[in-house]
C-alpha cells in the first residue's frame, strides 16, 4: 500500500493525461477515417479474406501519393498553427503560395542557381508574412481584414510578376524534392515529405519550449493578460506572421517543384484547406491552442480522402462534402470536451 | 447501373458523413480488379480526365468515352476531373491518385503542356498507358504517352479567320479575346486565326493580347471591359466555349449581339441558340464525342497489344446559320448523350 499522493501530483498527472489525450485525438480521427474507407472497400469486395486482395486495398504507392499531396498544405499549416494559436488568422496563404512559386520560377528562369531561387522564394514568403504582421500591429486591424486585403494584393503581385501567365522553368533538384517516388527508394516517400516532418518537429519544439512560443500561446489565450504580463505584443505578433510567412514561402517553393512552373493562378482557396487542417488538428480558432503535428495529420487526412474517393470512383465533390462535416465534427467534439471539463 | 451506384454511394456518404460503412452498393462489386487474383474476364478500368467538369464540351467527351466502353466486353470508364479549368495542381494530384489506384489506362486532356508532364511520365513508368486528348503535352509520343488524339486546332482557327475575312470583305476592326495562356489547343486556334486574317491587310486586330480566363464569368468580365474600351468593332473571335459564351453575354448587354460578325469556337445549347438567332455568325465545332471515343479505343487497343496511331485528327467543321440543320452539323452541335444514362 503506497501512501496517498499529494494533491498537486494528482493535478499534474491529470494535466498530463489531458494533454496526451488532446495530442492523440487527431490521430484517432485519422484512424477512424482510414478504417471507414477500408470498411467500404472491404464491403465492396464482398468481405474477401484473400490476403492479396486485402493488401492491394491500401498500398505503398497510395501512401506516397497522399504524402506528396500533403506537403504544400502541410508546410503552410505549420506556420498557420503558430498564427492561429497566437489568436491570429491568415487568409492570404493561397495567394502568397502562388506569389512565392512565381518568385522561384522567375528566379530560375533568370539564371539563378536553384538553391538561391528557393531561398529567395522562402524569403519572399517571409516578406509577405512581415507585411501582414506590420499592418495588423501598426494599424491595429483584425487579422481577418488585413489578410483578406493582402489575399488580393499578393495574387495581384504574383500575376504582375509572372506577366499573368504561368512561368515555366526547370526546377532541378527542387523537382526531385517533391517527386512522388523518391530516387533512393529507401526514403519511401518524397524527400520533401521528410523535410516537412522535420520542420514540423522543429516548430512544435519552438511553440512548446521557447520563450517566443510561450508568448505566442499566451497572447492567443488572453491578449490583455499577456500585455499586463509585459509581453511586447506588437513585436511578438509581427514575428509570428513573419515566421509563418517563411513556411508559406516554403510551400510556394514546393508548389513550383510540383508543377515545374510558377503559376500565378494556383492555390486559390488553399488557405481554407490549411485552416481546416489546423482546426482538425486540434487548434482553437479563438487562440491559445494548436498542435503542429495535429495539423499535419489534418492535412494528411484530407489528402487521404481525396485519394480514396478516386480509388472508389467517387467524384471530387464527395470529398469536399465529407471534409466539411469532419471540420464541424472536430470542433464540436472539442467544444463538448471543454464544456464537460468546466462542468467538473 | 454503375453511375447510379456512384451517385447513391456519394449521397449516402454525404448524409451519413462517415458514420457507417454500410452505405454504397446493394450488391458487392465482385472482387474488383485485384491484380493477379481471379482469372476470367477482369474488367479494364479506364480513367478519363477532362480539363474541367463544368463545360458541355467535356460532357460530350464523356459520352464518347462511354460509347467506346460499351463497344467492348468488360471495359469500365471512370470520368473524373478538376472542377476549375485552371486548377493544374488538382489535375496533377488526380493523376497521381489514379496511378496509385492502379487504373489500367488514363485518357487525359492536360490542363497545361508543362505541368502535367511529370505525372504523365510517372503513370507511364508505373506501367499505366496514357492517351492524351484535346490539348498537347510537351513530352514524347510513343515514349511518355501512346497517342495524341485531338482537333487540328490551327486549321480550326484558320477556318474562323477565313470566314471573318470573307464576311467583312477584307476590311474592318476585329477583336480577338484569347482563352488562357498555357492552354496549347486554344493558342493554336488563336494562331490560325491571326495568320488567316493577316492575309487581309484591311483587317486590324484590336488589342489582341487579352485573355478571357478559365470560366464563363471571367470571360464575361474581360469581354465587358474590352467592349467598354473599344467601340466601332466589326468582328469578334473567341477560341473556346467559355470565352465565346462570356463574350456573347457581354455583346448582348451592350446591344451589339447581331451587329458585329461574331465567330466562336465549340458548341453548347446557349451558343447554338444564339447561332440560330443570328447573334453568332459562325461556330467552329470540334468533335469531342469522337475524341472521347477514340481516346478510350486507343487505350484498349494498346492494352490488347496493337499500337494506335501516334496522332489522330478528329476533325473540325464551320457551322453557320445556313448549314446548322444539316445532319453533319447536327451531330456535332446537338450531340447524343444517351450513352451516359441518367438525366
Amino acid at each position: 500500500m503506497s501512501p496517498p499522493a499529494p494533491d498537486h501530483v494528482h493535478a499534474k498527472r491529470r494535466r498530463f493525461v489531458a494533454r496526451a489525450a488532446a495530442a492523440v485525438r487527431p490521430f484517432v480521427a485519422l484512424l477512424v477515417v482510414v478504417f471507414v474507407f477500408f470498411a467500404i472497400q472491404w464491403h465492396r469486395s464482398g468481405y474477401t479474406t484473400d490476403a492479396h486482395t486485402l493488401g492491394a486495398m491500401v498500398t505503398v504507392m497510395d501512401l506516397r501519393m497522399v504524402a506528396i499531396q500533403t506537403v504544400i498544405v502541410g508546410a503552410a499549416a505549420i506556420g498557420m498553427t503558430l498564427v492561429i494559436a497566437s489568436g491570429g488568422l491568415d487568409l492570404s496563404v493561397g495567394s502568397a503560395v502562388a506569389l512565392c512559386s512565381v518568385v522561384a520560377a522567375v528566379a530560375v528562369r533568370e539564371g539563378w542557381p536553384v538553391w538561391a531561387a528557393g531561398a529567395g522564394a522562402v524569403l519572399a514568403g517571409g516578406a509577405c508574412g512581415l507585411y501582414n504582421g506590420l499592418l495588423i500591429t501598426t494599424l491595429r486591424l483584425p487579422p481577418f481584414i488585413v489578410t483578406l486585403g493582402t489575399l488580393g494584393l499578393f495574387r495581384g503581385v504574383a500575376k504582375w510578376m509572372a506577366g499573368s501567365v504561368p512561368v515555366s522553368a526547370h526546377p532541378g533538384w527542387l523537382g526531385e524534392l517533391v517527386r512522388p517516388i523518391p530516387a533512393p527508394r529507401w526514403l519511401v516517400v518524397a524527400p520533401g515529405v521528410w523535410l516537412m516532418l522535420g520542420l514540423a518537429l522543429l516548430m512544435a519544439g519552438v511553440i512548446r519550449r521557447t520563450v517566443f512560443g510561450r508568448h505566442a500561446i499566451a497572447i492567443g489565450s488572453n491578449e490583455s493578460a499577456a500585455r499586463y504580463a509585459g509581453i511586447n505584443l506588437a513585436e511578438r505578433k509581427t514575428l509570428v506572421y513573419l515566421a509563418a510567412g517563411l513556411f508559406v514561402g516554403l510551400a510556394g517553393v514546393l508548389q513550383f517543384g510540383r508543377l515545374t512552373q510558377g503559376d500565378p493562378t494556383v492555390a486559390v482557396g488553399l488557405e481554407l484547406d490549411v485552416i481546416a487542417a489546423v482546426v482538425i488538428g486540434g487548434a482553437s480558432l479563438t487562440g491559445g491552442k494548436g498542435s503542429v503535428l495535429g495539423s499535419l495529420v489534418g492535412a494528411f487526412m484530407m489528402a487521404y480522402m481525396k485519394n480514396r474517393c478516386v480509388r472508389l470512383g467517387w467524384p471530387t465533390f464527395v470529398q469536399e462534402m465529407i471534409v466539411g462535416h469532419i471540420i464541424i465534427a472536430a470542433v464540436a467534439v472539442d467544444m463538448w470536451r471543454q464544456r464537460r471539463a468546466q462542468a467538473r | 447501373m454503375n453511375v447510379l451506384f456512384r451517385r447513391t454511394g456519394a449521397a449516402a456518404v454525404a448524409a451519413a458523413s462517415l458514420l457507417t460503412a454500410s452505405c454504397g452498393s446493394e450488391e458487392p462489386e465482385a472482387a474488383a480488379p485485384s491484380g493477379g487474383g481471379a482469372r476470367g474476364a477482369p474488367a479494364l478500368r479506364i480513367a478519363v480526365v477532362p480539363k474541367g467538369t463544368t463545360h458541355d464540351f467535356w460532357k460530350s467527351v464523356h459520352a464518347g468515352a462511354e460509347r467506346a466502353a460499351q463497344g467492348y466486353e468488360g471495359v469500365e470508364v471512370t470520368f473524373t476531373g478538376p472542377e476549375r479549368e485552371d486548377d493544374r495542381a488538382q489535375q496533377v494530384a488526380l493523376v497521381e491518385n489514379l496511378i496509385s489506384s492502379r487504373y489500367d489506362a488514363i485518357v487525359i486532356a492536360p490542363l497545361d503542356d508543362q505541368a502535367l508532364v511529370a505525372p504523365v511520365r510517372l503513370a507511364t513508368q508505373a506501367g499505366i498507358p496514357v492517351v492524351v486528348i484535346d490539348s498537347g503535352l510537351d513530352a514524347e509520343v510513343g515514349k511518355d504517352y501512346i497517342s495524341f488524339i485531338a482537333t487540328d486546332n490551327e486549321l480550326g482557327g484558320r477556318l474562323a479567320g477565313d470566314r471573318m475575312v470573307e464576311r467583312l470583305g477584307g476590311q474592318g476592326r476585329v477583336l480577338l479575346l484569347r482563352y488562357q495562356e498555357g492552354s496549347a489547343s486554344t493558342a493554336l486556334r488563336e494562331k490560325g486565326f491571326v495568320d488567316a486574317v493577316a492575309a487581309a491587310p484591311g483587317i486590324e486586330l484590336v488589342d489582341p493580347g487579352r485573355y478571357a480566363g478559365a470560366t464563363r464569368a471571367t470571360a464575361q468580365e474581360a469581354a465587358e471591359n474590352l467592349l467598354g474600351t473599344y467601340d466601332q468593332l466589326d468582328g469578334v473571335f473567341c477560341p473556346n466555349e467559355s470565352s465565346t459564351f462570356g463574350m456573347l453575354l457581354a455583346l448582348r448587354a451592350r446591344g451589339l449581339a447581331g451587329n458585329v460578325t461574331f465567330i466562336g469556337f465549340d458548341a453548347s445549347d446557349g451558343l447554338v441558340e444564339a447561332l440560330g438567332a443570328g447573334e453568332i455568325d459562325a461556330l467552329v465545332v470540334q468533335n469531342p464525342i469522337k475524341m472521347g471515343e477514340l481516346g478510350v479505343k486507343a487505350a484498349v487497343e494498346h492494352i490488347r497489344g496493337t499500337t494506335p496511331e501516334p496522332r489522330i485528327d478528329t476533325g473540325v467543321m464551320l457551322v453557320t446559320r445556313e448549314n446548322m440543320d444539316t445532319p453533319a452539323a447536327e451531330e456535332l452541335i446537338a450531340p447524343d448523350f444517351s450513352s451516359l444514362g441518367g438525366p
